[in-house]
């Protein structure tokens, strides 16, 4: 679905002259031109080629110092797809369009004074990517441009190949990717890092979706990050086995907690004074005969994401993770699979 | 004669009327004091009217009962309606009495009640609202009064089970471990079989031979059968899985039962006991209240 993600930033080397192949209308008339005419004619492609060149730079301007997110989103979204290079003029040193997606998001942050993630610069590689302080050398975060749209790029652990979310520039959409966000932060994070480095983590990419959807009305589904009480989490088997809601009964009793039954056979987990778990079968209340579970969290105060349960309670996390093929949270089809 | 037998016939109807209105009249007033306790909603003498004999019995502690039965016999018909009645203040009594009994309404003047309101709790039985009785669910009851008696060995209803079903689960892992070095044997078995088939045996040692040989496919015949009990296994443990789960959950449902029993009665004979003398307690409840309506709202 992503081109490669070994792209690197694409440095040109100058071109031998023979080449150069001539633009067809220069072509097309260079036979009837006399030789001032095709002089001038080429002064011409030259101006509009060092104006073309010009324009960029004045793009990146507004990519790299302007205060307004607005400008920014504007001048992002036309970087990412902007052709630098014609047949007459060439740039030998360039950054590839992933790196203006990263250098966006940093800018965004910057705007909200909440610049968590470093850009950094890899020599070996030639290219830029994030570095979270606090997951450091564990996270190594790049885009990966859409196969067959120059608007579309997926934000990607290029170590490990998990990729976090889909951003689109064109559509206005970003979709994150429980599966990954699972794999990455809940099973291979936990094992090396401490819970707070990664609810950081959680928080940065929260940040990142309401932002974008603050500031530029983007459709974010935010997945199992979104600490809404609203938010429904929907399980990849709505036709949840009656024995995996035991499984969590025992599991939770043996940790001291009880799993409780509501009015509508919904299963509630009281997590504390405020936290509440409960997963419910909405085919109760829509009456309709196949069951159709999902998962919801409600905390008060909108803040706890079915994440964050994820990570704090041990043996919630277990529970998840042995019937993952059940439980897993629902991402969108359309980019993840 | 026929005069005589006029006034006999008359003085008979005479006596007849006065015995029926009688009857009548005890039953009309029978019927008016039942009337009249509704009106008041007096749940006692209610109780008290439509079972004389039980009341006075465990009430009044006295052994024959004032009340005529036949007049009971009046509202058999309209029993439902009296149960739905009387179940507003009994089951606000039962609900303190009796906090983990959970009561769900299945028709007029039904119920029944589920132990506890946890996950997949249990359907415990019904309510007899005219006996002041809980009808039990036997089996689910018998588990909980097992379950106490287990207490004792310290153990939970299902221990013994998932303990076999563990062990089992053990032994078929060691099976499926073991199958390395199985198949590591099976091959040198095989090898000294064909030694034993190439080496030239003498006349007197022949019998042994046999022996020896004998003795390696039967070995070879044990390892494949471990073999196929092996492949076997990883089906008999994912059932056995599903086993234990199902009975860890009765465990753990049970445990509930036992916890919520304790804490509020101490004890399994305390707790029987007071089923036992629920109408005594209730009706005592009542006269202490002086059928003050306690319904909630």
């Amino acid at each position: 679905m992503a081109e490669d993600y070994k792209q690197k930033t694409v440095t040109f080397t100058p071109k031998e002259i023979d080449n150069l192949k001539p633009s067809p209308a220069i072509r097309e008339s260079a036979a009837t031109l006399s030789t001032t005419g095709r002089l001038l004619a080429y002064n011409q492609e030259l101006k509009d080629s060092l104006n073309n060149g010009l324009y960029f730079t004045h793009l990146l301007d507004q990519l790299v110092q302007t205060g307004e997110p607005q400008t920014l989103f504007a001048a992002a979204q036309k970087l990412i797809n902007y052709q630098l290079d014609n047949s007459y003029l060439v740039f030998p040193q360039q950054y590839s369009r992933a790196d203006f997606y990263l250098i966006f998001l940093n800018r965004l942050l910057e705007l909200h004074n909440s610049e968590q993630v470093i850009l950094q610069s890899s020599d070996r590689n030639h290219e830029l990517y994030h570095e979270f302080p606090g997951i450091n050398t564990h996270g190594y975060f790049v885009f990966q441009l859409e196969k067959g749209s120059p608007d579309g790029a997926y934000y990607t652990e290029k170590n490990s190949g998990e990729i976090l979310f889909y951003l689109n520039f064109r559509k206005n959409i970003v979709r994150f990717n429980s599966r990954s966000v699972v794999k990455l932060l809940l099973v291979d994070y936990l094992k090396e890092l401490e819970p707070e480095a990664i609810k950081g983590f959680e928080v940065y990419l929260l940040n990142l979706g309401r932002y974008l959807k603050e500031d530029y009305g983007f459709d974010v589904d935010f997945n199992l990050l979104d600490p809404s009480n609203s938010a429904v989490y929907e399980l990849a088997n709505p036709q949840l086995p009656h024995s995996t809601i035991d499984q969590l009964f025992v599991m939770a009793a043996n940790g001291g907690r009880m799993l409780k039954v509501g009015e509508d056979n919904e299963a509630i987990l009281n997590l504390d004074k405020q936290t509440i778990v409960t997963l419910v079968d909405k085919s109760r209340s829509d009456h309709t005969a196949i069951s159709e579970w999902i998962i919801r969290v409600n905390d008060g105060e909108s803040r706890v994401a079915w994440f964050d349960i994820l990570l704090q309670y041990q043996f919630i996390r277990e529970w998840y993770l042995d019937n993952l093929a059940d439980l897993e949270v629902r991402s969108d089809l359309l980019y993840f699979n | 004669m026929a005069n005589i037998q006029d006034g006999v016939v008359q003085r008979e109807h005479i006596l007849a009327t006065t015995e029926l209105k009688k009857a009548v009249a005890n039953k009309a007033r029978y019927l008016q004091t039942l009337a009249a306790a509704i009106q008041e909603q007096d749940d006692r003498l209610v109780y008290q009217l439509i079972d004389g004999e039980r009341y006075s019995k465990e009430i009044m502690q006295a052994k024959h009962g004032t009340s005529d039965e036949r007049n009971e016999q009046l509202v058999a018909d309209i029993s439902d309606k009296l149960s739905q009645y009387l179940s507003g203040n009994l089951i606000a009594y039962l609900r303190e009495t009796y906090p983990f009994f959970y009561f769900e309404q299945i028709g007029l003047g039904q119920f029944q009640f589920y132990f506890g309101n946890w996950w997949d709790r249990r359907l415990f039985g019904t309510l007899d609202i005219l006996k002041v009785q809980f009808d039990f669910n036997q089996t689910e009851y018998k588990k909980l009064e097992l379950a106490f008696q287990l207490e004792e060995q310290k153990k939970r209803l299902n221990s013994d089970k998932i303990a076999a079903i563990s062990q089992q689960t053990d032994q078929l892992q060691a099976l499926i471990d073991a199958q390395n070095s199985r198949d590591k044997e099976k091959e040198q078995v095989r090898l000294q079989l064909k030694k034993l088939a190439q080496d030239k045996v003498l006349p007197w040692e022949a019998s042994k031979a046999k022996e020896a040989k004998q003795k390696l496919v039967e070995r070879l015949s044990l390892l494949t059968d471990q073999d196929e009990k092996a492949q076997q296994a990883y089906k008999i443990i994912r059932e056995s899985e599903e086993k234990v789960l199902a009975l860890s959950k009765e465990d753990t449902l049970i445990g509930y039962e036992k916890q919520s029993i304790v804490a509020k009665f101490g004890s399994f004979a305390n707790f029987t006991a007071c089923n036992e003398s629920l109408y005594r307690n209730y009706i005592a409840d009542l006269i202490a209240t002086k059928g003050r309506v306690k319904i909630d709202g």
